[in-house]
């Protein structure tokens, strides 16, 4: 018996055409390469979004990239699915996060301007071999603390996240990923922000 | 509430006391006198389409089991065991043809009645002791629904939905009924914004001024086909029963080719054709005016609009349905729907989804930034400041209540209701004058529910 029930693009109307590499065998050990070059690479996307540096991380992102995260809801134990029936709160391809980046990049995104103050906490990695020699599944967690002005109380907003990690070239882009948010009700304002 | 005569009269007139928008007394005022009456969307009959299927929502602090029971029939149930009071549902949706309480094992079929009570006899004396026989999950007072859209409202004697929605329902079937399988309706997408619930639905009402300012950057990138937002001022707004909304003109063109201007393919309006009424093809036709935000009196807005999804120089339409649940007097939960024709091609669909997410909803464009703004006026309507401030809501009007300009004609305008050309905040005041009118009034008095007891009344 699990409550786990895994993301998949396939659920999405959006995630057709989506990498459909999975997780071959075991997590690889700590200090295995792969492994530590999965880490350090997530590493790094943390400090690029929480320093709001959306070009570089477009850069990092392949072009067939499915980002989604499904909109999670409260069912019985058993009942199959613990995500609404697509529809989601992420289900993006390079085309719609570029225009949400040169969004932030007008000088009129209110939303954030002034900017939140945002850190993403990263823990729990732990990558995959697939089938294909250039790609990796990297699982991770991911704590986004986000405060805004010095009103309000910061926001959090938790999740697991599932990614594909490809080898283009000299780096490693991101193919794919899962975003599984643990609140059924987000409890911050608005998704401008990337997990 | 104080000063509630004042703040009603001020409200009347469109001078607005800020404070309505962050004061606890209010708040308090607006969950009794309010939403104890007025008809309240809470689900889409197509969220639940098969038997056993069920969605649980709420009303203020009230919990609803939406079902569908064996026979097809929807229901509405208090979520509330009859014994104890323990929620028998704690799920967010799911199928069942019963709901057991974890508590004591009472359980209900889908459709409310009472179908397990243990030890009914030993412990109850049977029917002599615990009247079982008939007894049901209490449903709401009310329940309604129009094109798949259902309603409930708390006042037992509350008038027939279609007459509350007035001729707003003409309106609605542009969002909701555009082939006659109707809508399937997505999501919902939920998140809390610490807003008053009414800032969204004045915005979604009638608000056309603040997007030239509020969305400059979502024109900028180049998601819109028109290059200025200054556009807008060359819709209307009308206001309608207990409704109203925004529109665009449209540029110039017969009835189809204003609809293919904003995306529609020509089987999608086909089906128009033969849906809507002469009235309902001329608002666009004739008068070349295309829907986009409206409001339902209290809580419910939806939206129309036409992005670009790809970088092309093809745009899509979609659809939302929203509603601003109250959760105090400066936080809203935003329950926010995709909303798209049952009939219309997999391959719109699929395209009118993404549009709806990049512009709407919880990671959307153009819901971003209006959030911001609303939290911030929640922000700084709480303090003494605020209490003595009233602020101006009467655009559209000269200091005498002469208008700035006619309403449009019949011949301008083939919609029922008042439309006028521009900017304005009639219909945010006509949303403030409906909910005054509803403060003004005592709580609707309710016969309480009595559990269990053959015949007995309830002691007052």
């Amino acid at each position: 018996m699990t409550a786990y029930l895994p993301i998949r693009s396939a659920d999405s109307p959006l995630g057709q055409d989506a990498a459909t590499t999975e997780a071959v065998g075991p997590s690889l050990a700590f200090d295995d390469a792969r492994h530590l070059l999965a880490h350090r690479w997530l590493v790094e996307e943390a400090y690029v979004l929480d320093h709001q540096d959306y070009d570089a991380w477009l850069d990092l992102l392949a072009e067939d990239i499915h980002y989604y995260m499904p909109i999670r809801v409260t069912t019985a134990l058993g009942t199959g699915y613990d995500t609404a029936k697509r529809m989601a709160h992420f289900d993006e391809d390079k085309y719609s996060l570029s225009r949400r980046v040169a969004r932030f990049q007008t000088e009129h995104a209110w939303t954030e301007d002034p900017p939140s103050r945002i850190r993403h906490h990263l823990s729990n990695v732990r990558t995959f071999a697939t089938d294909e020699d250039d790609e990796l599944v990297v699982e991770s967690a991911v704590l986004l603390f986000r405060s805004r002005g010095d009103v309000r109380g910061p926001s959090l907003v938790s999740a697991g996240r599932t990614d594909l990690l490809r080898r283009t070239g000299d780096s490693w882009l991101l193919a794919r990923r899962h975003i599984a948010v643990d609140e059924s009700v987000l409890r911050t304002q608005n998704l401008a922000i990337f997990l | 509430m104080r000063d509630a005569a004042d703040v009603l009269a001020n409200v009347r007139r469109g001078m607005l006391p800020a404070h309505i928008y962050n004061d606890a007394e209010v708040f308090e005022a607006e969950k009794e006198r309010l939403f104890s009456r007025s008809w309240t969307f809470v689900a889409h009959e197509s969220e639940i389409p098969h038997v056993g299927d069920y969605v649980v929502r709420r009303v203020m602090d009230n919990s609803f089991i939406v079902s569908r029971d064996q026979a097809g029939e929807i229901h509405a149930m208090f979520n509330m065991c009859l014994h104890r009071g323990m929620q028998v549902c704690r799920a967010e949706q799911g199928n069942a043809s019963h709901f057991r309480c974890p508590y004591h094992g009472w359980s209900y079929r889908n459709d409310g009645r009472i179908v397990g009570l243990p030890f009914h006899q030993e412990a109850y004396g049977g029917e002599a002791g615990f009247a079982r026989k008939g007894q049901r999950l209490v449903p709401a007072p009310s329940l309604a629904s129009h094109n798949g859209l259902i309603f409930v409202s708390m006042d037992p004697d509350a008038p027939p939905l279609l007459e509350f929605l007035g001729d707003f329902a003409f309106y609605l079937d542009y969002y909701t009924k555009q082939s006659p399988s109707g809508v399937e309706v997505l999501g919902p997408q939920r998140w809390r914004v610490h807003a008053n619930w009414k800032i969204g639905a004045e915005n979604f009402a009638g608000d056309m001024y603040h997007t030239p300012q509020t969305h400059t950057s979502v024109v900028e990138i180049g998601l819109f086909r028109e290059p200025k937002a200054e556009k807008r001022k060359d819709g209307c707004t009308y206001w309608a029963g207990r409704g109203g909304g925004t529109t665009y003109k449209l540029p110039p063109g017969d009835l189809d080719e204003r609809l293919r201007y904003v995306g529609y393919p020509d089987e999608m309006i086909e089906r128009m054709k033969g849906q809507w009424s002469q009235e309902q093809l001329d608002v666009i036709g004739r008068d070349g005016f295309m829907i986009s935000a409206a409001s339902v009196f209290p809580n419910l807005s939806l939206v129309h609009n036409w992005p670009k999804v790809a970088d092309t120089d093809e745009v899509l339409p979609f659809i939302s349905l929203r509603q601003w649940q109250p959760i105090s007097a400066d936080e809203t939960e935003v329950l926010s729907w995709f909303v798209v024709d049952k009939e219309a091609p997999e391959e719109f669909k699929k395209l009118s989804y993404k549009a709806y997410l990049m512009c709407f909803g919880s990671s959307g464009m153009f819901e971003q930034d209006d959030v911001e703004n609303w939290v911030s006026l929640t922000n700084t309507a709480a303090g003494t400041m605020a209490r003595n401030l009233l602020l101006n809501g009467r655009m559209g009007l000269l200091q005498d209540d002469t208008p700035v300009v006619e309403p449009l004609t019949p011949e301008q305008f083939a919609g029922p209701g008042v439309a006028r050309v521009g900017y304005g905040e009639y219909n945010q005041r006509a949303l403030l004058n409906e909910w005054a009118d509803h403060l003004e009034q005592d709580p609707p008095k309710t016969a309480p529910t009595v559990v269990g007891m053959s015949g007995a009344e309830a002691c007052s």
